[in-house]
C-alpha cells in the first residue's frame, strides 16, 4: 500500500521533481565547497552572487618560478589567464597544479629555467568601520617543473 | 501559443547571449537557431534535451567560471524538455517554473542572510557601489557622489598587505545619500528576494497567484535595471510566461514587454544619458 502510494506520487510528480532536486544537489555541494575548499559564494550554482565581496574581483594569483640562479615573480599573460581565473576562483590542489605546470611550460619554451613553480592564491578582505581592505593569502602550492632535454 | 512563446523566448535568450568554449557554442547557437526557424524542432523535446546536454558540457568545461543563471538556464532547459513530453505541458512547466524560481530566489536569500560574513552589514554594497566600475553611473546618480570622490575612494581602498595597519587613517563619512543608497539596496535587495521566494515557495499546490507575479515583475524591473546581468532577468521572465493562464493575455504581454524592458536596461547607458543631462542642467 505504501509503496504504491509512494510509486503513485514518483509516476506523477517526477518531471517536476527532477530540475528542482538537481538545482538543490548543486547548491548544497557549492555551499559545502565554498566551506571546505574555498570555493568562491559567487560561483559554482549556489545563487551566492550579490552576497559578498569574495569574488572574482577581490581574489587574484600570484606566481613564483624558482631554478638555479633565478629567483623571480611570473606575470599572469594571457595564455594562462584561463587557468589563473580559475584556480583563483576555486584554489583546489588540481587547479592550482594545472597553473603551476602551465606556467612553469611557459617559461621552458620560452628558453628561461625553471625548476619550481609556486602559485600563490590571494584574496582582498574588508573591515567594516573604518572600511579597509587587507590582503589575505588563501592557498599556496609549490609545483615542481618536470624538464626533459629535448630529443635529438 | 504559451508553450510556444516559452520555447522563443528561451531560444532567443540562447541566441543573444552565446557561451562556451569553441566546442559547444556553436552547437549551441545551432540548436537554439534552428529551433526558432523550425516548428517541429522548437516543439520537441529531443531539442531541448540537447540543449540541456549542451549547456552542462559548457558548465562542465569551464566550471567554476559560468555564472549562476547558466545553472538555471541548463536545468530550464530540462523542465522544457520534460514538460514537453508530459500529458499536460503547461501545467508542468507552470510547476517546474514556480519550483525553479523559488528555490533559485532562496538560496540567495540563505546566501545574504545567514552565509555570508559581509552582507548585512553594508559592507558588500558599500564595496560593490565604490569599486565596481559597472555601477559608476548609478553610484553617481543615485549616491550623489561626484567622479572625483569616487576616484578617491577607490585609491582609499586599496589593500594593505597582510597584518598592515594605516598611518593616521581617518576617512571622512560618505556622502548621505551614498549612505542611504547602501542601505536601501542591502535591504531592500534582500526583502525583494525573500518576497519573490515566498510567493514561489508558499502556498504550496498554488498554480500562480497575483502574488507570483506581481514579486516577480518587480524583481525584474527594479533590479535589472542596475545589475549587468540580463541574461538572468531574461530567464526569470520567460519563467514567469509559464506561470500565465492561457487567457491571461495582458499578463503575458506585461512579461514580454519587461523582457524588452530588460533588454533596453542592457543595451542603452540610461544612468550615463542621466548623469550627462543633470550635470549639464547644472552647469548651465
Amino acid at each position: 500500500m505504501g509503496t504504491s502510494r509512494i510509486a503513485e506520487r514518483v509516476a506523477a510528480h517526477w518531471r517536476t521533481a527532477i530540475p528542482t532536486a538537481l538545482l538543490l544537489a548543486v547548491a548544497v555541494t557549492q555551499v559545502v565547497l565554498v566551506r571546505v575548499a574555498d570555493l568562491s559564494p559567487w560561483k559554482g550554482g549556489g545563487f551566492g552572487m550579490f552576497a559578498t565581496t569574495d569574488g572574482a574581483a577581490f581574489r587574484y594569483v600570484r606566481l613564483f618560478v624558482d631554478a638555479p640562479g633565478r629567483s623571480e615573480e611570473l606575470n599572469v599573460t594571457d595564455s594562462l589567464e584561463f587557468d589563473a581565473v580559475r584556480a583563483q576562483l576555486f584554489p583546489s590542489q588540481r587547479f592550482l597544479t594545472r597553473l603551476g605546470e602551465a606556467a612553469g611550460a611557459r617559461e621552458l619554451r620560452n628558453g628561461r629555467e625553471a625548476a619550481t613553480v609556486r602559485v600563490e592564491v590571494w584574496k582582498v578582505e574588508f573591515s567594516d568601520q573604518p572600511l579597509r581592505a587587507n590582503e589575505r593569502r588563501l592557498r599556496s602550492l609549490t609545483i615542481p617543473i618536470d624538464w626533459r632535454p629535448p630529443a635529438n | 501559443m504559451g508553450i510556444e512563446l516559452i520555447l522563443r523566448l528561451t531560444a532567443v535568450e540562447l541566441l543573444l547571449r552565446p557561451m562556451g568554449p569553441w566546442g559547444v557554442r556553436p552547437l549551441i547557437l545551432a540548436a537554439a537557431g534552428l529551433a526558432l526557424l523550425v516548428p517541429r524542432t522548437l516543439s520537441s523535446s529531443l531539442t531541448w534535451y540537447a540543449l540541456t546536454a549542451l549547456l552542462t558540457a559548457r558548465i562542465v568545461a569551464d566550471w567554476p567560471l559560468p555564472d549562476n543563471h547558466i545553472y538555471l538556464l541548463t536545468y530550464w532547459c530540462l523542465a522544457l524538455a520534460l514538460s514537453l513530453g508530459a500529458t499536460d505541458p503547461a501545467r508542468t512547466l507552470a510547476t517546474n517554473a514556480r519550483l525553479l524560481v523559488g528555490t533559485a530566489f532562496l538560496m540567495a536569500v540563505i546566501w545574504k542572510a545567514l552565509l555570508s560574513p559581509d552582507y548585512l552589514d553594508g559592507r558588500f554594497f558599500r564595496v560593490t557601489w565604490l569599486t565596481d566600475a559597472r555601477f559608476t553611473d548609478a553610484v553617481q546618480l543615485l549616491g550623489r557622489m561626484s567622479a572625483s570622490q569616487l576616484t578617491d575612494n577607490r585609491e582609499k581602498l586599496a589593500p594593505f598587505p597582510e597584518g598592515a595597519e594605516p598611518l593616521n587613517h581617518t576617512p571622512p563619512p560618505d556622502p548621505t545619500a551614498f549612505q542611504y543608497l547602501v542601505l536601501m539596496s542591502t535591504w531592500g535587495v534582500l526583502a525583494l528576494e525573500a518576497f519573490v521566494a515566498f510567493a514561489f515557495l508558499f502556498p504550496r499546490g498554488a498554480r500562480a497567484s497575483p502574488l507570483h507575479h506581481l514579486s516577480l515583475l518587480l524583481f525584474c524591473g527594479v533590479t535589472y535595471a542596475i545589475a549587468p546581468v540580463a541574461g538572468f532577468g531574461w530567464l526569470l521572465l520567460t519563467m514567469g510566461v509559464a506561470l500565465c493562464r492561457a487567457d491571461q493575455r495582458l499578463l503575458r504581454a506585461t512579461y514580454v514587454v519587461t523582457w524588452f524592458l530588460v533588454l533596453f536596461y542592457s543595451e542603452v547607458p540610461w544612468a550615463n544619458v542621466a548623469v550627462s543631462w543633470l550635470s549639464a542642467r547644472s552647469g548651465a
